[in-house]
């Protein structure tokens, strides 16, 4: 009785051990890993460097479009200082002259006038 | 007709008073120009204008912020034509320091410095904004025989002639106050004021291209006009000179269309008369 016991255990153990053999040869891990396909290694490294690319160009982008913001400000200050200036003079023209008090004469000079 | 003439800002004062017996009103008229230019000079560094340039704000006399009131209202009638804050603008051209002690050459290193900056005047109270500061030769000779023709003319009809910039009271025996604008031609004034701005006068070279002291305020630099010079006959002295400064950084064709008496003085030496002379 024991000895059938005893065999059954053994043999059961002993199938145990058959399959456990079985899947590890049949994962033959002996075998060299499949070489990454080279162009999938191409593809991501391209990947990559498109992606530096594409941050210094944004960083470049970025300070053209700063550097134009300021020259179009700067450009339209000054518009608008020579429009400003343009409406004064006009506004100077077309004010109501302004009493002269003065006519050309002929008495001798008593002052002169020039730059100051 | 009693006379007296003598240095001040930069420049001969010529005081007229049509009364005899007038030496004191004189001398006191002399004592009001130093005591102005002690004010408004920016070449003295114990002048109350240069103390406002150095602490970018002070309570200041009545006469210092009515004169930077009057210059910053010209700068918005004139659409910044006119503008007190060129002083940075005017060093850098050159102009750092009284004209007789100015070097007639040195280097030119291009620089400007912008104008048009911020000053608030409430009561007697002015502040500038920071970088900024105020230069008041466009405006103070005119300021000053202004404000001495108001005292001389308490003694009989009276003309002050700060340099070019003149300013007249009351009428005299001749019927007009005689002003010479050139060679041949000569205005009859009986009220109001003249002054002329040029750059046919206070020049200096740097870098061997000459300088003036007329600031573009929009550029920080001696203004490009073809005109050489500008005399202008307004209500005021102070007027004269703010309109003088606005047509000559306008140009001829500008100036020529504007509806005040001036006479221009183009660079080619033409002269036109507008405004009704």
């Amino acid at each position: 009785m024991t000895d059938h016991v005893g065999r059954l255990y053994a043999l059961v153990a002993g199938v145990v051990v058959f399959l456990v053999a079985w899947a590890v040869v049949a994962a033959h891990p002996w075998a060299p890993r499949p070489a990454q396909d080279p162009r999938l290694v191409a593809l991501a490294a391209r990947q990559q460097r498109v992606q530096r690319e594409s941050v210094l160009v944004k960083r470049l982008v970025d300070r053209r479009w700063a550097a134009y913001r300021r020259a179009l400000a700067a450009r339209t200050a000054a518009a608008a200082r020579i429009d400003a200036r343009n409406s004064a003079l006009a506004a100077i023209a077309t004010a109501p002259a302004a009493q002269p008090s003065v006519r050309v004469v002929n008495l001798p000079p008593l002052v002169v006038t020039r730059t100051s | 007709m009693e006379r007296r003439s003598f240095r001040a800002m930069g420049t001969t004062v010529e005081l007229v008073v049509e009364a005899d017996g007038v030496s004191g009103e004189l001398a006191a008229g002399e004592e009001e120009f130093e005591r102005l230019e002690q004010v408004m000079s920016r070449f003295r560094p114990d002048s109350e204008l240069s103390r406002l340039n150095r602490q970018g704000g002070i309570e200041a006399s009545a006469d210092l912020a009515q004169v930077v009131g009057l210059a910053v209202a010209a700068r918005e009638r004139t659409g910044g034509a006119f503008d007190p804050t060129v002083h940075h603008a005017v060093e850098l051209a050159g102009y750092d320091r009284t004209f007789t002690e100015l070097p007639e050459d040195g280097p030119d290193d291009g620089a400007s410095a912008p104008c048009g900056g911020r000053v608030v005047v409430e009561g007697r109270r002015i502040e500038l904004e920071d970088g900024f500061a105020i230069d008041l030769g466009g405006i103070g000779k005119g300021f000053a025989a202004e404000r001495v023709a108001e005292r001389l003319a308490l003694a009989g009809p009276c003309l002050v002639d700060a340099g070019g910039d003149i300013a007249v009271r009351g009428v005299p025996e001749a019927g007009a106050w005689s002003v010479a604008v050139d060679d041949d031609l000569t205005l009859g004034l009986v009220a109001g004021g003249v002054a002329t701005s040029g750059r046919d006068r206070r020049t200096w070279r740097r870098g061997g291209q000459e300088r003036h002291h007329l600031i573009d305020p929009g550029t920080g630099r001696p203004s490009e006009t073809d005109l050489l010079r500008v005399t202008v006959v307004a209500p005021d002295a102070v007027e004269a000179e703010i309109l003088a400064k606005a047509l000559f950084l306008g140009g001829s064709s500008a100036a020529s269309a504007a509806d005040v008496p001036a006479v221009l003085v183009t660079e080619d030496g033409r002269r036109l008369t507008i405004g009704g002379l």
